[in-house]
């Protein structure tokens, strides 16, 4: 049981085919995560009735199961819970006719979420309370305030915990594999059993996985530089 | 799918599920106690600028962070066999359980050398010129005021990859392992009630994460009580 090197090059150029799909993956929970974030956020910090305790429990719930969970609880109980609501309204739509990958996106972006949610709160918190207040003193709206003053403070402090988050769903669409999906894992996959080469394919999948990696650090770390121009700490 | 949900198998796969839950745990502990082990082995070249050796740990950290877990576990299930064939050991026989400690120890290793470096650095020089003024030995300066200063910095960090551990685990089953997650796989092939049993898992990881959370919230506590005095005198 050798190492079949050139192999490793075939099996790369077919998996790359695989990268969009993953980034897809990766990047549409975190945008839809953002959003979901973002309210769980305005929840916890204005104590919304009702809503509260919803919000803290599924923060965490999500950050207390394995993503594989999510989605695997999605992928079988949507379907169900969509046939029940779809059958009482005698509408007959199959759900088995919605493609795999809605049900992984959905549940990714409720994971992101409450990731999210977590990060958004703790950039939050990072800002100094005094820069609210004065917001409020030279006449802003809370709105104003918020959207000009709070949240491009709370982006920049931010970024490393969005680089770790961002990083951490590309790894995470991995499992997707495991609901049939061809993204990068999942065609490593299909090219290792089908060439009974499974080190050599996976070997390739590793490099992609690294590689784009550490792209998007280099990029995040971009970003940074470019955003603490202006928020320079410490006392020179 | 195809059958109709039954909350109350839920309460019935439970007790099932849970026996399981050693083989989980089991991975999650050994896997820890290797992982910190190999990162305190990681970290000591970065620490001490050791050339070459610092170069291949950056790497070796890299590469860890760089890929899923269930990459690396594939890696090693192939690779290792292969690896040790050129000289002429045969490992394919073995249990995949060892498989499993074996990438999820080196995956943790790669994690803990980078919390233990950033710990360490994260304690002011100074204190290691105090001590070695008042004639400590380098050992006892390590051991009698870096380390137990450094715990307190990592400490929060060792307890969210043992939680993320813990949940990486769930992928062990791919290959093979007969974990909770193993056999929640079996069960749903065996009675077709994939929700109910899903629904259970989750449940069970759900309720050891808030017990390993409770647990490590006391340790924070006690690692810290030296600095909340500091605080109420300055």
């Amino acid at each position: 049981m050798g190492i079949d090197i050139p192999f490793i090059w075939v099996a790369f150029k077919e998996i790359a085919k695989a990268i969009p799909l993953t980034l897809m993956l990766a990047i549409v929970p975190i945008i839809f995560g953002f959003f979901i974030g973002l309210a769980v956020t305005l929840i916890r910090e204005y104590r919304v009735k009702g809503l509260y305790s919803i919000a803290n429990g599924y923060v965490s719930f999500f950050r207390g199961t394995p993503a594989i969970m999510h989605i695997m609880l999605i992928y079988f109980g949507i379907p169900l819970l969509l046939d029940r609501i779809f059958a009482s309204l005698n509408i007959s739509f199959q759900t088995s006719s919605i493609p795999i990958i809605v049900f992984v996106l959905f549940a990714l972006s409720l994971t992101a979420g409450a990731y999210l949610a977590e990060i958004i709160r703790s950039g939050i918190s990072s800002v100094a309370k005094g820069q609210m207040e004065a917001a409020h003193s030279i006449g802003m709206s809370t709105y104003q305030a918020m959207t000009r003053i709070l949240f491009p403070q709370a982006l920049a402090a931010s970024i490393p915990n969005l680089t770790n988050i961002s990083v951490g769903f590309l790894h995470l669409t991995s499992i997707a594999f495991l609901v049939s999906q061809k993204e990068l894992t999942g065609t490593a996959n299909i090219v290792a059993s089908s060439n009974l080469k499974f080190l050599e394919a996976f070997i390739a999948a590793g490099i992609i996985y690294w590689g784009l990696s550490i792209i998007i650090e280099g990029i995040s770390h971009l970003i940074e530089k470019r955003v603490r121009e202006y928020s320079k700490g410490g006392v020179a | 799918m195809g059958k109709v949900f039954d909350p109350s198998l839920i309460l019935e796969f439970i007790p099932t599920l849970l026996k399981y839950l050693g083989v989980t745990l089991e991975i999650l502990a050994v896997s820890i106690l290797f992982g910190v082990l190999i990162g305190i082995g990681a970290a000591i070249p970065k620490l001490f600028n050791i050339p070459v050796l610092k170069q291949l740990v950056t790497i070796y950290i890299s590469f860890i962070r760089g890929t899923p877990i269930i990459i690396q576990l594939f890696l090693v299930y192939y690779g290792l066999p292969a690896l040790l064939a050129l000289i002429h050991i045969d490992i394919t026989r073995m249990d995949a359980f060892f498989f499993v400690i074996i990438t999820y120890s080196i995956s943790n290793g790669a994690i803990f050398a980078e919390i233990f470096r950033g710990a360490i650095n994260a304690v002011e020089f100074g204190q290691t010129e105090a001590a070695y003024s008042i004639g400590m030995t380098p050992f006892h300066n390590f051991t009698r005021i870096v380390f137990p200063q450094a715990i307190r910095v990592a400490f929060p960090n060792i307890a969210n990859t043992v939680i993320g551990s813990l949940k990486d685990t769930s992928l062990a089953f791919t290959i093979g392992i007969m974990d909770m997650m193993g056999r929640g796989e079996t069960l749903i092939a065996s009675s077709a009630h994939a929700l109910e049993v899903y629904i259970a898992l989750s449940v069970i990881y759900y309720v050891v994460v808030l017990i390993l959370e409770k647990g490590f919230r006391l340790f924070e506590k006690y690692t810290n009580r030296y600095q909340g005095t500091e605080a109420s005198v300055a």
